[in-house]
């Protein structure tokens, strides 16, 4: 029984009452860490940070909205799947809180393989919420504090390292005094210089009902800092009273009927498999495409040149780049006692008389009823190809960002980012070596180093199709690949790590057991009449190399065998995708070092790159000053990189770091009283 | 420190050809090439653990030309292509064997083997190398015989002096020189490829890799996007017959023995200029018959006439082109645009000028030249010293006075290449400018970086038995595990990819997004 389900929540109330009451006079303290924000990306950021043993503050505008669903009430999907898992692989709070508040779970490409399953969860909003504030409200060191953040402060840039400026703290708009910190995590999502559009009119905000976020906040990036900052469009769809729908005209979509938990510390949901609720499909027709039409003029959002998400288009932007078809709206739960449907696909920023009329061309929902509707938000986001791998602003030290502030658009690509920028704002606290995880190794190494290394043009969503080496990184064996990892750089409790490590040492005391399981093809067929053994008579299968068949299950081969495979039969379905997929990991494997050997090699971040004495050419020399690339792997995915630079500037840090390994030596052989905060924080990336 | 340099002279040479071709290239500027040759890590060659093979002598009047295998298998070369079944020959010591071929047992040749252990070889891994007779066909068939060796490829740009440098065989000043080096190589290596590419077999490649794109792209949306979205079974359906045509046609592409146009070997010289600069009086001058029309009429030249000619012993294909120059006119702009690709194909681009078009005062002449050569070679950056020569034509029509000034005072500019000054009608200065040219083509020739088309040929082939290999996982898995399916996909792509440039996951996305009306 997992130990989720025998918690109980206090309720809400009692939790907001304990985070003022403990928020109340805690202003005159010094944080190792704050985070600004309450989303998926702050509330993974404040709690990783806390894990890691730095005293964390959370700031936020309203604490009653900390780990809202602002958009969609759904968790994961392929891709996104795969970040859940990996975060609570690190003992993030999302995956469990999915399994605490899922009301409809399925997993999306179960026929398509275990490599890209996406397992998907549809959340009830108030349950996700609570299960956040609770989950915060218990976590030690972490405060929680009710504000709007006026300034950042930053120190003057040290003259001796132009350009590099030091984080100090914040201000707040109400607070008479500064907060300060080592490590400051911005999270500010949409809030940061956000403007909300329906129909013509705008207003500053990032999201309904709340408060704009102050301005001071935009000014110190960009005016103080320096920073480049872009700007993106997305866009949230009007809310439909569910009695006003007529699901008749609706095709009812079932959820999985044995519900698999996103977390690795759950066996099972919260949610009986029987009291999930389902989801309904239903079709836009040619009514909407005129409505489209007809109120373009009155629609300025769609106007704009600013750049939206290519995979979650608002409806308008659907219908004018595909005309003619018709196009899919999911309606979906919002919650186990919610009177609303979320319909997924109607994003629109039209005026609320024209949603009511487009909404109600469609067939389902030809007498719907708007509780809510829908509108546009455009904010800034900070390039990220100004962060390092770590996410921490190249210029800023102690200045970490998360989630849509750096272009990307998702509630787990978001909580991804907190989480690792969590991690390394406490361990830069600490003055401890800051962290990085490979994109060889996790889709959030392969999220945070296209983001750092490429930039983005649209919001940045994550697909399966990003990531090389796809075959390694599944949903299954996410605690295999980051929980031991996360155990070392704190953010993983013992728990969990004694969980992941007993698994570690099943998995492979099993598959040795079905590789010492080796027989004739003969005698498996004689074993096995079920199962056509293709091999010819005298070669001889291991087990593992038996469970590759398509129709041989380890269960099948645990009831032949007994006596070495059943002590292993709550990990078949992870033994069988093992032994399928073994031989492609092996292939890729010599790759996978090579890379990582690469991203071994830290390019120090004060190059010049224009006075660098070697032979590259100014071309070569503008990408890596623009890009800065933190590793020779990184400087090697830039576009425009020529094979002959990458060795020179290989040649260049080899022979370099060889000469200040020696310098160093002979400086900690005459002052050995070097401080020893100083090493740490100078200390490239750890390999 | 190259031991064998004792033993055997012409291991030595080799060993002198790279130290000299480092030397040379630590001068070097470099334009930027803009998209890497081979899919994946350039640093491949420093954890790699293939075994790689290329040719290492120069070409052109050469008896003996040097094979060279580095890796954990080059000791299977000995065995099966030399039949040292079951013992190994003494360490560096030259014997004179039958070269076999590994499946036909047909004997492509009789030459010296070698057999350098490691880690007292070159790269510092097991080496052998074959010292085989200098024909092209039978370099082409010991190097194709070695690549359908189990674990063989063939080298990539730098590979085997990048090796040496993991091992640290190199010293210093030529570690310093590597990059320039590799970058010497890979040009080579790319103006190779763009020759073999230009024609149908180049469209043949791009029109592979196309398709091939667009089915990667179809998978990956089927698998990221299918469930919640309009992408059906259909598509897959699609990429089905995409594959099995691809992997029927790049096999047969395989077995076809007309390898297209044999590609000829020797400098690729190629003469460009303005209109009515000379051109054709200089390829006419060069042959020493009137291969070329010439004509006082600017444009007469429309399309690229070419001539194998002998310089100094070496083989040299000229090119003469069309004038540069905007014109209406459809066939001479077709002119201007094969001549422009001739350029970037060339070993070495010999500019004419006009020099009665030059203004009289030298610096100002200099500057003109600069400029006019940048316009000629399209690029920004400065030529590399020994692939362009700056021949200024008609000084017959120049006082004698400014000639002078010209010939002292074009000396050493910076950003120029050599100057000779010349008048196809007297000869004068001919002499000159052939010691000038000659001595191009010798440093050019006895590079082996130049690059054997043959070679470039067995390179592409590997990549392609790469991709049929990868497309047949695709059909293995297309039913049980999509995921795997598409990584068969991915692997073509990436082999393929190899020949005609790498293809990036936003591109991919690209086409999905451009393919499907996608809104999740």
């Amino acid at each position: 029984m997992s130990h989720m389900l025998t918690k109980k929540l206090p309720p809400v109330q009692s939790i907001l009452f304990l985070v003022t009451r403990r928020a109340s006079h805690l202003s005159k303290q010094r944080y190792d860490v704050i985070v600004v924000g309450g989303g998926h990306a702050g509330t993974e950021a404040a709690a990783a940070a806390a894990r890691v043993g730095a005293e964390t503050l959370l700031v936020t505008q309203k604490i009653h909205t900390i780990g809202a669903l602002s958009c969609n009430p759904s968790l994961g999907g392929v891709g996104k799947g795969h970040l859940v898992r990996e975060v609570d692989a690190l003992d993030g709070l999302c995956g469990r809180a999915g399994d605490w508040a899922g009301i409809h779970f399925s997993i999306l490409n179960r026929r398509k393989g275990p490599a890209v399953w996406g397992p998907r969860a549809q959340l009830d909003r108030q349950r996700y919420r609570e299960f956040i504030q609770a989950e915060l409200l218990s976590t030690p060191r972490l405060m929680v504090l009710e504000g709007s953040v006026e300034k950042l402060l930053v120190t003057d840039p040290n003259p001796e390292e132009p350009g590099s400026h030091r984080v100090t703290g914040i201000h707040l708009a109400n607070g008479s005094h500064p907060i300060s910190a080592s490590s400051v995590v911005l999270t500010t999502g949409t809030f940061l210089s956000g403007s909300l559009f329906m129909g013509q009119t705008t207003s500053p905000g990032g999201r309904i009902g709340d408060a704009p976020s102050s301005t001071g906040l935009s000014e110190t990036l960009r005016e103080r800092l320096g920073l480049r900052v872009g700007r993106l469009r997305t866009g949230t769809p009007p809310r439909i009273l569910k009695d006003s729908v007529d699901l008749s005209l609706a095709k009812l979509h079932p959820p999985d009927t044995h519900p698999a938990p996103f977390s690795f510390m759950n066996t099972h949901t919260r949610c009986k498999p029987e009291e999930q609720l389902p989801c309904y499909l239903t079709y836009t027709t040619p009514g909407v495409e005129r409505v489209v039409r007809e109120s373009l003029h009155l629609n300025c959002h769609i106007h704009q040149d600013t750049k939206g998400p290519r995979y979650c288009p608002s409806i308008e932007s659907r219908v004018l780049r595909f005309p003619g078809r018709s196009h899919q709206v999911w309606l979906e739960p919002e919650g186990m006692t919610s009177d609303l449907f979320y319909p997924q696909g109607l994003s629109m920023t039209m005026t609320p008389d024209v949603q009511l009329r487009l909404i109600r061309e469609i067939p389902a929902m030809h007498r719907a009823e708007i509780h809510t509707p829908g509108y546009g938000v455009q904010y800034d986001y900070v390039c990220p190809t100004q962060l390092s791998p770590a996410l921490q602003v190249k210029n800023t030290q102690g200045l970490f960002l998360a989630g849509q502030i750096n272009g990307t658009t998702g509630y787990e690509e978001a909580a991804a980012q907190g989480l690792w920028a969590g991690v390394n704002a406490a361990r830069w606290a600490l003055s401890r070596p800051l962290v990085a995880l490979s994109r060889t190794e996790s889709y959030i190494g392969v999220l945070i180093d296209d983001l750092v290394s490429r930039g983005v043009k649209e919001p940045y969503r994550m697909f399966t199709s990003r990531a090389e080496f796809r075959t390694s990184l599944r949903p299954d064996n996410a605690d295999l690949r980051l929980t031991l990892k996360g155990f070392e750089v704190g953010c993983v409790s013992s728990v969990r790590h004694d969980v992941a490590l007993r698994v570690k040492s099943s998995l492979q005391d099993a598959i040795a057991s079905l590789q010492a399981l080796t027989l004739s093809t003969n005698r498996w067929r004689k074993k096995l009449p079920g199962i056509s053994v293709s091999e010819s008579k005298s070669s001889m299968l291991s087990g593992m190399e038996l469970l590759q068949y398509k129709d041989v299950s380890y269960e099948i081969l645990a009831s032949v065998f007994p006596e070495c495979l059943s002590p292993y039969m709550e990990l078949s379905q992870r033994l069988k995708i093992e032994a399928v997929y073994k031989p492609h990991c092996d292939l890729s494997k010599r790759e996978i070092e090579r890379i990582q050997k690469e991203e071994n090699m830290s390019l120090p971040q004060d190059i010049d790159y224009f006075t660098l004495p070697v032979s590259l050419s100014q071309e070569v020399r503008e990408i890596l000053d623009r890009f800065r690339p933190s590793t020779l792997g990184a400087a090697t995915r830039l576009e425009g990189m020529t094979p002959a630079a990458v060795v020179t500037l290989f040649n260049y840090v080899h022979l370099t770091g060889r000469k200040e390994r020696m310098v160093n030596r002979n400086e900690a052989d005459n002052e050995e009283e070097r401080e020893e905060d100083l090493c740490s924080r100078n200390a490239p990336l750890p390999q | 420190m190259y031991y064998s340099a004792k033993l055997l002279p012409v291991s030595a040479v080799c060993g002198g050809i790279y130290r000299a071709a480092i030397r040379r290239l630590q001068t070097r500027n470099i334009p930027l090439y803009r998209r890497l040759p081979f899919g994946d890590g350039v640093l491949a060659g420093l954890v790699d653990a293939d075994t790689i093979f290329a040719l290492s002598s120069g070409q052109g009047r050469c008896g003996v030309s040097v094979v060279r295998i580095s890796g954990p298998a080059a000791t299977t070369a000995l065995r099966c292509m030399v039949g040292f079944r079951n013992h190994l020959p003494p360490p560096r010591t030259a014997l004179l064997r039958s070269i076999t071929d590994p499946h036909s047992k047909e004997v492509l040749d009789r030459g010296l083997v070698l057999w350098f252990p490691a880690p007292h070889s070159f790269t510092g891994e097991d080496s052998v190398e074959f010292h085989i007779h200098g024909g092209p066909a039978v370099i082409t068939g010991v190097l194709q015989a070695l690549g359908s060796v189990p674990g063989m490829r063939p080298a990539e740009a730098g590979e085997f002096t990048r090796r040496a440098f993991h091992a640290g065989k190199l010293d210093l000043t030529e570690v310093e020189g590597l990059g320039d080096l590799i970058h010497a190589e890979t040009e080579a290596q790319r103006r190779q490829a763009l020759r073999q590419m230009s024609g149908h077999l180049g469209r043949l490649y791009q029109d592979w890799s196309q398709r091939l794109k667009r089915s990667l792209a179809h998978v990956e949306a089927f698998i990221d996007f299918s469930e919640d979205e309009l992408i059906e079974e259909g598509v897959l359906a699609q990429v089905d017959i995409s594959v099995c045509d691809l992997q029927t046609e790049i096999k047969q592409h395989l077995k076809d023995e007309r390898r297209g146009e044999r590609l000829r070997s020797g400098v690729h010289v190629v003469i460009a200029g303005a209109t009515n600069a000379g051109k054709s009086s200089l390829l006419n001058t060069l042959c020493q018959r009137p291969a070329a029309i010439v004509s006082p009429i600017a444009g007469t030249t429309r399309d690229v006439v070419e001539t194998a000619l002998d310089i100094g012993g070496f083989p040299v294909l000229l090119s003469d082109t069309a004038g540069l120059r905007d014109s209406p006119d459809v066939v001479e702009q077709e002119g201007v645009r094969r001549a422009r690709e001739r350029v970037q194909q060339a070993d070495l681009t010999l500019v004419v000028v006009d020099s009665t078009t030059l203004p009289s005062e030298v610096q100002q002449a200099a500057a003109f030249l600069l400029e006019h050569l940048g316009g000629v070679l399209s690029s920004q950056e400065q030529p590399e010293t020994g692939r362009c020569l700056l021949v200024l034509n008609k000084t017959d029509l120049i006082p004698e006075a400014q000639r002078e000034q010209l010939t002292l005072g074009l000396r050493g500019v910076c950003g120029l290449p050599p100057v000779c000054l010349i008048s196809c009608q007297t000869n004068e200065g001919l002499m000159d400018f052939l010691t000038v040219l000659q001595s191009s083509v010798k440093a050019l020739c006895g590079d082996p970086l130049t690059g054997a088309p043959t070679l470039t040929q067995a390179r592409h082939r590997s990549h392609l038995q790469q991709c049929v290999m990868a497309l047949a996982q695709y059909r293995r898995y297309r039913d049980t595990d999509l995921a795997l399916a598409a990584e068969g996909v991915r692997l073509a792509l990436t082999g393929l990819g190899r020949i005609t440039g790498r293809v990036g996951a936003e591109e991919i996305l690209d086409i999905i997004f451009k393919d499907f009306c996608i809104g999740k």
